[in-house]
């Protein structure tokens, strides 16, 4: 019964409005994003200067192109964001986004970050989203015909994948150094003790607790506050507080600003109407005669092809409690949930090549292979360890060790405890499998 | 970032108001001032840093200006002790590559080991050679001067007879001199005239901000010390077999002189000398290491580490292959001490360790 009066509120029909400005303002900051990365060098530090990349498990095969191969992917990717805004040959320019952003996350796991996990999925969303229908050089050109009604599904998707970030980056921070220790925050909060007016408080053991609890509270509760009509326009005040004053105190780039925009999703139709006419207005975009009020099918296949889809994104959060061992310690099942901003993990590696002929070892200068980027990241998580020991393993192959054993000494500090060994430092760690249906056994537990 | 900084400061302000009302802070405690410690940073140790650098190496240039007139092996002599002060100053100042000495590279320009002998005489030879080259880089600075002035196993008579032969040498000798007064001058320059300012007001922690770069160097510095200094000769690279001539200040034999007095900078630089340092920082944080305050845990390594180095017997040269252990040994507490700084430290105060730029999380 339930189940069927929520299929029906799907299919009724609402103003494509949304959808429109959504198209524009997603392709929009996709463009900015994407320029501020190559202006920024980034392209060159992160996919051509390393000497090694670290893959994803299953998605080993994905490989990075040469230098001039990987711009002219960005360069794609910025036609592509265009052709998001404009609307022309916009399938195309949504499946080219989402193929590409998503190949270059999948080059590197040290690049991870739940914002671009974010990015491909909604560029994976606009695929099938008639986003193209009104106001673009698609409808123009082609059929001069223009769209104004969709079922409300196409909009309510965009919702819920809003809803599920806020919702999850709250559930992920229910954990007891979040909430009883008051940890990141109490170690990330007093380095802006400088900070003008507010500083004096930065330090203060009750603010960080504060922040916590509000930070808690918030990402659990926004998302049900911006579905409601009545309380949609003060969740979006706090929507922008919140991401500004995020975006003040940590180095999160454009994430903030894309969340702001793309937020307006939850406002009701009328404004996107004004704004869609206001842009229409700018453009001077002709009356269309031709229009069409068809409604896109919204039938069972679609509906289920729905419920598979958000279905797995609530379960992969909680794919970690497969695993044994703390969560934070191992990461094993920490990507793709919606940690945030979480931890303060920090850690040393040392690698060690063994010659079994001699039985003799050299250090390995983690310099002389990774970034620092990728150092870092690599200190932290078993994974990519395994990743590096492989590759040195090769390496040393062809430099004429006989079956290379690669073990590593490393030191772990998380929320500002002492550092402690982080994994067993006898085991061949060219040896272990990366499989995510396995446990990291050789992580000493925390 | 103005109207930001107004947004959340107000936002904050009403939180706070809110909750003091209800909860008085029994004794405010001021909160830590990073501008004090960057301040003695810069006035008590990086700046006399450099100006006794520059001093010794003035003494050094005027003492081979003597030599170059003169002839004489008294005179030489003293150059030879100039030298070495001026070598052991430079270990004052080596950690400090941001800001102007990043610009002109001191690290590469004033110290790369073991020195390229051939190429060095190349120059000599040819009486043509572009120190600024990329070429010349392991052919000038601290270790080219030290190859020329402590020779190869050649007697004193036998170096000054070399040097009065040869025009051309004493040529390349002073050209090498000028090069580093040239560039340690840009640098105390820089410092006086507008770095100082910038370097005390940037009071982040950020990527680029003066305590990032303070953190990020002391961690190269000491990465340095592990592996340039100690590791690669001890032959952690090379399946234990020890490469003595990668040694530090190999021909004048005072690697380990040298080694201590990067220890000791580094220390000088964590704990701010007599003043406010990174150990008061961590204290003031109460910073925890396994029960222990992270301070007494660091400083016991820093002593540990350091009475492990100056056990070790003899030219560091020799002790690598004679007395390996005790190199060994010296090693080991300095990666311990690698991982406090490296790991610890910077976590516990939130810098990031990284000379890269990111979109965070």
């Amino acid at each position: 019964m339930a189940i069927k009066s929520l299929h029906t509120y799907l299919r009724q029909p609402v103003n494509i409005a949304p959808l429109v400005i959504f198209r524009i303002a997603f392709g929009a900051l996709m463009f900015l994003s994407i320029s501020r990365f190559i202006l920024k060098g980034w392209v060159y530090n992160m996919y051509i200067l390393p000497k090694m990349f670290f893959p994803y498990y299953g998605f080993e095969w994905v490989k990075p192109f040469g230098g001039v191969g990987m711009y002219i992917v960005f360069a794609l990717l910025l036609i592509a964001s265009i052709g998001i805004i404009l609307g022309s040959f916009y399938r195309i320019s949504a499946i080219l986004f989402f193929v590409l952003f998503t190949y270059v996350e999948l080059i590197d796991k040290t690049n991870y970050l739940n914002h671009y996990y974010f990015v491909s999925i909604i560029s994976f969303i606009l695929i099938y989203l008639p986003a193209n229908t009104n106001f673009s050089i698609d409808n123009k050109l082609l059929k001069n015909t223009e769209v104004t009604l969709v079922p409300r599904l196409f909009i309510f998707v965009l919702q819920l994948q809003m809803f599920i970030v806020y919702f999850f980056a709250g559930v992920a921070k229910l954990n007891y150094d979040w909430l009883f220790e008051a940890q990141p925050l109490k170690i990330w909060l007093p380095a802006f003790s400088h900070l003008p007016v507010i500083g004096g408080l930065m330090e203060k053991e009750w603010l960080a607790f504060l922040f916590c609890w509000i930070g808690c509270i918030y990402d659990l509760l926004i998302g049900f506050f911006l579905f409601n009509k009545r309380t949609v326009n003060i969740a979006y005040f706090f929507v922008v507080i919140f991401h500004l004053a995020t975006s003040l105190f940590f180095n999160i780039g454009m994430f903030p600003y894309i969340m702001i925009t793309i937020t307006i999703i939850f406002f009701r139709e009328d404004f996107h109407i004004k704004i869609l006419n206001i842009l229409k207005r700018l453009c001077k975009h002709s009356r269309i005669e031709n229009k069409s009020t068809t409604l896109f099918n919204c039938g069972k296949p679609v509906i289920i092809a729905c419920v598979i889809f958000f279905a797995i994104q609530f379960l992969l959060p909680f794919r970690y409690l497969l695993y044994p061992g703390k969560l934070f310690w191992t990461e094993q099942g920490y990507r793709f949930s919606w940690r945030v901003m979480l931890m303060e993990k920090a850690g040393t590696a040392f690698f060690f090549v063994k010659d079994k002929t001699s039985e003799r070892e050299i250090e390995i200068d983690n310099k002389h292979y990774l970034t620092y980027m990728q150092e870092k990241m690599m200190a932290t998580q078993p994974d990519m360890m395994i990743d590096y020991a492989k590759f040195l393993k090769k390496e040393y192959e062809h430099k004429g060790f006989t079956d290379p054993i690669v073990r590593a000494q490393s030191y772990v500090t998380i929320n500002g405890s002492g550092s402690r060994q982080f994994i067993d430092d006898t085991v061949d760690l060219s040896k272990q499998s990366n499989s995510i249906f396995k446990s990291k056994t050789w992580v000493k537990s925390y | 970032m103005k109207f930001k900084l107004l947004v959340t400061s107000v936002f904050l302000l009403l939180l706070s108001c809110g909750k003091k009302n209800k909860n008085p802070e029994p004794e405010p405690v001021a909160a830590f001032d990073k501008q004090a410690m960057l301040t003695n940073m810069a006035d008590n140790i990086i700046l006399p840093n450099y100006n006794a650098f520059k001093i010794s190496l003035d003494s050094l240039i005027s003492a081979y200006n003597v030599f170059q007139s003169s002839n004489a092996i008294t005179d030489f002599q003293r150059v030879k002790q100039q030298f070495q002060t001026a070598y052991l100053h430079y270990q004052k100042i080596d950690l400090f590559e941001f800001g102007p000495a990043e610009t002109v590279i001191v690290r590469m320009n004033f110290n790369v080991f073991p020195t390229d002998s051939a190429q060095i005489k190349t120059n000599i030879a040819s009486n043509s050679y572009d120190l600024e080259a990329a070429l010349n880089l392991d052919a000038k600075g601290f270790p080219a001067l030290e190859y020329l002035f402590f020779g190869n196993n050649r007697t004193e008579n036998s170096v000054v007879a070399g040097f009065n032969s040869s025009p051309n040498q004493k040529a390349y000798v002073s050209a090498v001199l000028n090069n580093m007064f040239t560039k340690i001058n840009v640098i105390i320059n820089s410092w006086n005239s507008s770095y100082r300012t910038a370097f005390i007001n940037s009071l982040g922690t950020d990527v680029g901000s003066s305590i990032g770069f303070l953190i990020n160097q002391m961690n190269y510095e000491l990465d340095y010390l592990k592996n340039a200094k100690i590791g690669t000769p001890l032959g952690k690279k090379t399946l234990g077999i020890a490469i003595p001539d990668k040694c530090e200040a190999y021909y004048s034999g005072q690697s380990i002189e040298y080694a201590l007095q990067t220890l000791t900078l580094i220390q000088q630089t964590y704990s701010g000398g007599n003043g406010v340092g990174f150990d008061d920082y961590l204290d003031h944080l109460k910073a925890d290491y396994n029960g222990v305050p992270l301070t007494t845990q660091i400083n016991n390594q820093f002593n540990a580490a350091r009475n492990k180095l100056t056990a070790i017997t003899g030219p560091l040269s020799t002790a690598v292959v004679t007395n390996a252990s005790q190199v060994d040994a010296a090693y080991l507490e300095i990666v311990k001490l690698l991982v406090l700084l490296k790991t610890d430290v910077p976590s516990r105060l939130g810098v990031i360790i990284t000379y890269q730029d990111g979109d965070g999380d």
